[in-house]
């Protein structure tokens, strides 16, 4: 009896770890982060890093932004790590590089800005990552309705 | 003889001929093209498959129509609304969300059980009471714990008065992730395949789950309390895990479904949910003590096809689109309605005709 | 050792009271008492606010009242209450429509309700009859398929008022009506006692009495008598030769016409006839009220009509205020719904002697 007793319960524990390791996993492959692409030039200590004519990013194969001097782009991604494909046209008509990009995004952010003319050029993360912290929603005081006991009958999937 | 069983088809089927039959008088006059309903049709198949799939469980135990499926909805929301404060997105996303809601249906499912083992014979009221009792603590949670208690950091979820979740929260982030995981269309009908394997996965679980030692008792526990309860079998703890399992079940379900919808409505999405689906149910002719997996699948169609059809020929009908928009909630209640009475007649005249038999067995004797 | 018997004997005592009084109604009744008892530390006016409880009280007694003749008949607790309310919403319409005003139209309001209430009543207690066992939850139903099928009716009904219809496209009725020179106050205002804060609607409060004195009265008849009987023991009222069907319809229409007066005195005490989706879930705080005031799910009295029905409006009108001013938080409608809900489910869950 114990025996049994015994079995099932190592069963349940097992499960129970494999359910939070799931969970766990999660939790670092699934988290999203917006990634805001910048192409702008960058001062400091006396060192100036020019931008390049273009920039096209491809996340996944697909492109999600063509930069022009000064613009940004964006994507969303999923996981801790971004991988870009780059194509940088240094000046206008004139030959361009693909080059293969990965780099890790800091968990605690939910929007990082990446200025990608300052990554080519070598700095530290520190120089080029910065977090996007976004414009508080218009605080148009939503009005909070209580549902009744039941809530609105007529939406029901519109 | 032939006609008697002629008759007998019919009377068992009534309620998804008729539906049929409106359908059919609609679906012409509204004047949607074939292609765009067989789209909408195949979009909520996989949506509330598994939804409806969870009520069977309870109506195999005797349990009948599980009002209090909304238990399972609220947790799953719960889950979803922290998955998305803590901006996990995409499959991981609903995942976790189904991972979280789990503990919370079982709890829910739990409470649910007990006191349904303490109004036996009159569960179906009893649930529907406590659908609406949690959905007031879903919303003390939801709209003054959240924020204060349970931490909510992104001011896209939280109200701007600091506490409280808004009424509807985006799930863009995994919007139709699930559905589109194994990109299909044919035909220009596009078909969620990662969905329907998951419900026939789920078919699969609830036809072995028959035939297990625990389903055998629960048929026996539906069947006849009294003869299972001297057969040895612990009705109360049978009970319970039907409620758990189904509550469960429907937890996952609303996720599934939310994902399809791309938002929640926070304090309304899992109020009609419940309604609805038994309604589905009950429309593919399944009865509050016998229900099939053919039966979830001909009602979602059926249902659906009436529920997209009814407003537009409605509006075509009587130049008022508020006409069929009501017809349709009309109906819904309507066929809860007439199931609910054959059913408690067909049990009434058993129960006559037991007696009846009795009464001559002892006249014989 | 006398001393220790004599104190078993005392808890014993305030155990067999909060028994038989309820251990949640107990707690219910302190909670209002103390909403009392904070109201004017927080700044809330208790004139004002005992005026509200008894307006309020006013304006839903007789739709709790309704509850009580079909819990007496062995039906349960009615949930299909919204069918005696669309009986009272035809009867309202009806008489707007026909071109009463003032307080003669509350009258023929009531006039004309109650053949509606008959009629539905009448197949509503049919129906519950081929049915018994499974009353409560065909109740709800029959309620809602009612009143959804009164959501069409009342768009398609040839209603020309143009008081009650959209001004556009000059037909099917709005989803409020404004009582304003019909019978907004027709019962309210008779009598009525003014001091400072404090007014009492005493026509309404009379108009109360007097059903309620007649629910009483009823219910001493020969006929009373046999309904109690039907609900407490079904097989010795038929053997001691009692029509139960005959009784059980009765109580059923009885429930439906009070409905159908009872949200006429509602609408002529809040100003506004609501239609549509309003009646929808209308049954429910009337359930809950009846349940607060100590009744179970097969039995009832007026007394519990009266008390349950103070304890459940004195909570809902004096949670928003009290709270709003002590914490500026209102979380009144969410007690309100865990109150009422929790309430039933108390009732539901209680082992009810000789019932199925």
């Amino acid at each position: 009896m114990s025996k049994i007793d015994k079995k099932t319960l190592i069963i349940r524990a097992v499960a129970l770890l494999i359910v939070i390791m799931i969970a766990a996993a999660m939790f670092v492959i699934g988290r999203g982060h917006t990634i805001y692409f910048d192409n702008k030039s960058f001062e400091a200590g006396g060192e100036t890093i020019e931008t390049p004519y273009s920039i096209e990013v491809y996340v996944k194969g697909e492109k999600v932004a063509k930069l022009k001097a000064g613009e940004r782009g964006k994507a969303d991604i999923m996981g801790q790590s971004l991988a870009m494909q780059l194509v940088v046209t240094q000046e206008k008509g004139g030959a361009s590089t693909k080059m293969n990009v990965k780099l890790p995004i800091p968990y605690n952010m939910d929007g990082v800005i990446i200025n990608i003319p300052v990554m080519l050029a070598g700095k530290t993360p520190a120089d080029y990552m910065t977090e996007f912290i976004p414009a508080p929603p218009s605080d148009d005081d939503e009005d909070v309705s209580v549902t009744e006991d039941a809530g609105e009958l007529m939406e029901f999937e519109q | 003889m032939k006609n008697f069983k002629l008759s007998d088809f019919v009377s068992r089927f009534s309620v998804p001929l008729m539906f049929v039959l409106i359908c059919a008088v609609c679906a012409p006059i509204s004047g949607l093209s074939p292609s765009y309903l067989i789209n909408e049709i195949v979009t909520r198949m996989g949506r509330n498959a598994f939804l409806i799939l969870s009520l069977l469980i309870p109506i195999m135990a005797g349990m009948g129509l599980n009002f209090s499926m909304t238990l399972g909805a609220m947790a799953g929301e719960i889950g979803l609304i922290l998955v998305c404060d803590w901006q996990i997105v995409g499959i991981p996303g609903m995942i976790l969300a189904m991972i979280i809601s789990i503990p919370i249906s079982a709890l829910l499912g739990l409470f649910c059980g007990k006191v349904l083992n303490m109004a036996k014979g009159r569960e179906m009221i009893t649930s529907y009471i406590i659908s609406f009792f949690i959905n007031g603590i879903y919303q003390l949670v939801v709209l003054y714990m959240m924020g204060p208690v349970i931490p909510i950091k992104h001011s896209s979820i939280k109200l701007p008065r600091g506490y409280g979740v808004r009424n509807t929260v985006s799930l863009l982030s995994m919007r139709q992730k699930l559905d589109n995981l194994i990109p299909l269309s044919i035909a220009g009908v596009k078909i969620p395949v990662a969905t329907f394997i998951i419900v026939f996965l789920l078919c699969l679980v609830i036809v072995w789950f028959r035939k297990t030692k625990l389903g055998q008792d629960m048929r026996a526990v539906g069947q006849d309390l009294e003869v299972a309860k001297d057969a040895g079998i612990d009705v109360e703890r049978t009970r319970i895990i039907s409620m758990v399992l189904s509550t469960v079940f429907a937890g996952v379900g609303m996720i599934i479904y939310l994902q399809n919808m791309g938002n929640i409505a926070t304090y309304s999405s899992h109020s009609q949910i419940g309604m609805f689906c038994i309604a589905a149910l009950l429309v593919g002719g399944a009865s509050v003590d016998k229900a099939s997996i053919g039966n979830v699948f001909l009602g979602i169609v059926l249902f659906h096809t009436m529920f997209i059809v009814a407003p537009k020929a409605g509006t075509v009908i009587t130049g008022d689109s508020m006409i069929g928009e009501y017809f349709r909630v009309f109906v819904s209640y309507a066929v809860i309605t007439v199931a609910l009475i054959m059913y408690e007649t067909n049990k009434r005249r058993k129960m006559n005709k037991a007696g009846e038999r009795l009464a001559m067995e002892q006249e014989e004797e | 050792m006398s001393d220790k018997a004599q104190g078993v004997s005392f808890t014993d005592r305030v155990k067999g009271f909060a028994e038989s009084f309820g251990l949640p109604r107990l707690i219910i009744a302190g909670f209002l008492l103390l909403l009392l008892i904070v109201s004017p530390f927080v700044g809330a006016d208790l004139p004002t606010q005992i005026s509200n409880i008894i307006n309020r009280f006013s304006w839903n007694g007789i739709l709790v009242l309704a509850m009580v003749p079909m819990v007496h008949s062995g039906c349960g607790l009615n949930f299909g209450l919204p069918l005696g309310i669309i009986s009272g919403l035809l009867g309202a319409t009806l008489s707007i429509e026909l071109g009463f005003t003032g307080s003669t139209s509350f009258f023929m309001a009531a006039i004309l309700a109650t053949p509606f209430a008959l009629v539905f009543g009448s197949l509503y207690g049919w129906l519950l009859n081929k049915i018994k066992g499974g009353e409560m939850m065909i109740a709800t139903y029959v309620g809602f398929s009612s009143v959804s099928m009164m959501c069409m009716m009342w768009l398609l009904l040839p209603y020309h008022s143009p008081n009650m219809v959209w001004g556009m496209a000059g037909k099917g009725l709005r989803t409020t009506i404004s009582l304003e020179g019909y019978y907004t106050q027709a019962l309210a205002k008779i009598l009525q006692i003014n001091i400072g804060n404090l007014s009492i609607p005493t026509g309404a409060i009379l108009f109360f009495a007097l059903l309620a004195f007649g629910m009483w009265a009823f219910l001493h008849t020969k006929t009373g008598t046999a309904m109690t009987a039907v609900g407490s023991n079904p097989e010795f009222a038929r053997s001691a030769g009692i029509n139960v069907n005959k009784i059980r319809l009765i109580s059923v229409v009885m429930s439906t016409w009070l409905a159908a007066i009872g949200i006429l005195v509602y609408e002529q005490g809040f100003g506004f006839i609501q239609l549509y989706m309003a009646p929808f879930y209308m049954a429910l705080p009337a359930v809950s009220a009846i349940l607060i005031g100590g009744a179970t799910v097969n039995k009832a009295s007026v007394t519990n009509v009266i008390i349950g029905t103070i304890l459940f409006q004195g909570i809902v009108t004096m949670t928003p205020t009290v709270m709003n001013n002590m914490i500026h938080l209102d979380m009144s409608e969410v007690i309100r719904i865990i109150v009422s809900n929790g309430m039933i489910l108390y009732a539901l869950t209680r082992k009810t002697e000789g019932s199925k």
